[in-house]
């Protein structure tokens, strides 16, 4: 079985002055049935490299496959690959039903027939009722669900769909999240999902490819993302962190050992060019630091400077005796009490397997 | 009484709107009206006696013998003042909405240019253009010149005064009229909505039809009214390029007002092709109603 996407050395420059290379060159895999997330800020090329897919934008270089074919050339219609726009762009002057049957009816499917699926596709996305409207007669969220079940009715082998939830509230998008993620199981499509939000990356995806100026930084699980970033670019962009640098200490073949700013020895992996006395950079997550008040051997000594309420957890940002800052985020009292107030002396616990050397 | 004060500064804010509109549209409209209902005066203008003889005139005719006949001149007339204005519409729709289409598919600087060039031939006097298409169009004109120079025909071909050449000065006269509406709704156009369309497997052409026309359909609309209507009533065009052996209505209001000294019938004319146009107006309004408001789109 061939991958649902093969992208090699993908590449688009926007012609102009001067051109924009919005993707460098992006190569990546997607196999069929996956939840396949396109994760960055604002203007790192995500929505160009679904519009490659799509067919709205030539290929300045590389290659793109489609299920082993290579669909280069091939118009938008005749790709087997449907797309929910960002700004849902449903037909205006069509009412709910005949937007849902478009996609049928142009591939030939009778009137009859197409609107049967059209409603059952309503149903799926629970618009039963709704087949008769006007799109501005629908909330944002409902035709954010009608531009779902648009793409999904002619039953695509690939879906992309381009920050769908950006434009809806909160607690809406938390919902949509397991909806989306329900109807691809269900469906069994495979979902090409772009997004900049990384809590709905992670929360959703069965991988993710993060990118940052139009190149693509890592591609991993969620939990290899957030635990091994690749990258400082990748660190610092999903979750939080803080950011030390160590020494390389010895080379062994498999790894390195290396000296931590706070005194420990850390063991990792081969960091390119290591070589003993070269410096490196280790991070670590703020939730896996713990605070306490208790001077045991090995915990640093500091001052909280800043508290940052978070509602559920709270942020320290902590002046170290040693000299530096950590974060350390932490759980409230049952109470819902802070751990400490500004100016607080306390004491962090950092265990040696938190830290994490960065590869580049 | 500030109240009293409020309401007639708003008067005052209005009546020079009030004003231009009654003087210049309302004031005329009701003369002739009037005019249309009077007998007409052998030495022009009319005589103050009320008389319907101005519309009995349009069906019929007394003979010989003082009695009144079925006429059919004047109906022929109307009926070839509304194919031309029909064929001028069709025509300007078919070579104005691709135009129109291609400059709002152009980037927006080069959109406003284009819109200037469009508009170029408002700058110079409609009948100066005009006859410069009876140098285009005659037998010895420029058309013809260059077909039998070239040797392939060896008679001029006439194409001047026949009903074919009125409908390409028409076409000429109003084409901005037809090109400006349909620009201004595709320019609002969400091009997203095109992409969305091939999508989901509609082609080029399926897109057209599914997409952009049902959209652009205001503009459609308001650009075959904005010709059809100038061209019911044209004078300048059937005149010079028809050669007044085709009459069309406004040639015919025009002459019942100069040779023929038959006011109130060029006035029961005029009010007949208001009439005409004004119910056209009113099935379009409705009928964009009924579709959700074509008309605010
Ligand atoms: N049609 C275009 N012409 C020129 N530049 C473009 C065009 N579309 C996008 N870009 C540029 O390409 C870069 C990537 O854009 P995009 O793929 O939309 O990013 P994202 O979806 O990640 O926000 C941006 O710098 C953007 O300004
Ligand atoms: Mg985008």
């Amino acid at each position: 079985m061939s991958a649902a996407i093969r992208a090699e050395r993908l590449r688009k420059v926007y012609p102009g002055s001067p051109p924009v290379a919005a993707l460098k060159s992006a190569s990546l895999e997607i196999a069929d049935n996956e939840f396949f997330t396109l994760l960055g800020p604002s203007g790192c090329g995500k929505t160009t490299l679904l519009r490659l897919v799509a067919g709205f934008e030539s290929i300045t270089g590389g290659t793109l496959h489609l299920f082993g074919e290579d669909i280069a050339h091939l118009p938008p219609e005749k790709r087997p690959v449907n797309t929910v726009f960002q700004h849902y762009s449903l037909f205006p002057h069509m009412t709910i039903l005949d937007n849902v049957a478009f996609g049928l009816r142009r591939l030939g499917k009778p009137r009859q027939e197409a609107a049967g699926k059209a409603q059952e596709m309503l149903d799926l996305v629970q618009l039963r009722d709704y087949g008769a409207r006007l799109p501005n007669q629908l909330s944002g969220g409902q035709q954010q669900r009608v531009a779902l079940a648009r793409a999904l009715a002619p039953r695509p082998r690939v879906l992309l769909l381009d920050e769908p939830l950006s434009a809806l509230d909160l607690k809406l998008r938390q919902s949509m999240r397991l909806e989306l993620k329900r109807l691809q199981r269900e469906t069994g499509i495979t979902f090409v999902f772009v997004t900049h939000d990384q809590d709905e990356a992670l929360a959703m995806s069965d991988r993710i490819a993060v990118m940052s100026a139009g190149e693509i930084q890592q591609i991993a699980t969620p939990g290899e993302i957030y635990e091994y970033p690749a990258n400082r670019f990748v660190a610092e962009f999903i979750g939080d962190a803080n950011f030390y640098q160590a020494r390389v200490e010895q080379v062994r073949d498999n790894g390195a050992t290396y000296l931590t700013p706070f005194g420990t020895r850390l063991a990792g992996p081969l960091v390119e060019g290591a070589e003993p006395g070269r410096s490196v950079t280790v991070f670590v997550r703020p939730e896996k630091v713990t605070l306490t008040a208790a001077a045991t051997e090995g915990n640093l000594p500091g001052r909280v400077r800043d508290v940052i309420y978070l509602g559920d957890t709270t942020d320290y940002r902590i002046t170290l005796e040693q000299g530096g800052d950590i974060t350390v985020r932490a759980e409230n009292h049952k109470d819902g009490r802070p751990l400490a107030n500004p100016g607080d002396d306390v004491f962090v616990e950092l265990d040696p397997s938190a830290l994490r050397v960065l590869k580049e | 009484m500030t109240a009293v004060l409020d309401r007639l500064k708003a008067y005052a804010g209005v009546a020079p709107a009030t004003l231009v509109i009654g003087v210049f549209m309302i004031a005329p409209l009701m003369i002739i009206f009037a005019y249309s209902f009077l007998e007409p005066n052998p030495y022009g203008g009319v005589r103050p006696a009320f008389s319907t003889g101005a519309y009995t005139k349009l069906f019929y005719e007394r003979d010989l013998f003082d009695e009144m006949v079925f006429n059919a001149t004047y109906l022929k007339i109307t009926f070839r003042s509304l194919w031309i204005a029909a064929a001028s519409v069709a025509a300007c729709l078919l070579i104005g909405f691709p135009v129109a289409y291609y400059i709002a598919m152009q980037p927006p600087e080069r959109r406003n240019l284009l819109i200037l060039l469009i508009t170029i031939p408002f700058w110079t006097n409609l009948l100066i253009r005009t006859y410069c298409w009876i140098l285009v169009l005659r037998d010895t004109g420029l058309i013809n010149n260059a077909l039998i120079s070239a040797g392939l025909i060896d008679r001029p071909f006439t194409m001047l005064y026949t009903e074919g050449a009125i409908v390409l000065g028409l076409i000429y006269t109003y084409i901005p009229f037809m090109v400006l509406p349909i620009y201004a709704s595709l320019e609002r156009l969400d091009l997203r909505l095109i992409e969305a369309s091939r999508d989901l497997y509609a082609t080029k052409w399926g897109t057209l039809r599914q997409i952009v026309l049902p959209l652009a359909a205001p503009g459609i609309i308001a650009g075959s009214i904005l010709v059809f209507i100038p061209g019911l009533g044209a004078f300048i065009a059937p005149e010079l390029l028809g050669g007044g052996k085709n009459l069309m209505l406004g040639s015919l209001v025009q002459l019942q007002f100069s040779s023929a000294r038959n006011w109130p019938f060029g006035s029961a004319l005029a009010v007949v092709i208001m009439a005409v146009v004004m119910l056209t107006l009113m099935l379009y309004a409705r009928n964009a109603r009924r579709n959700g408001g074509g008309l605010q789109h």
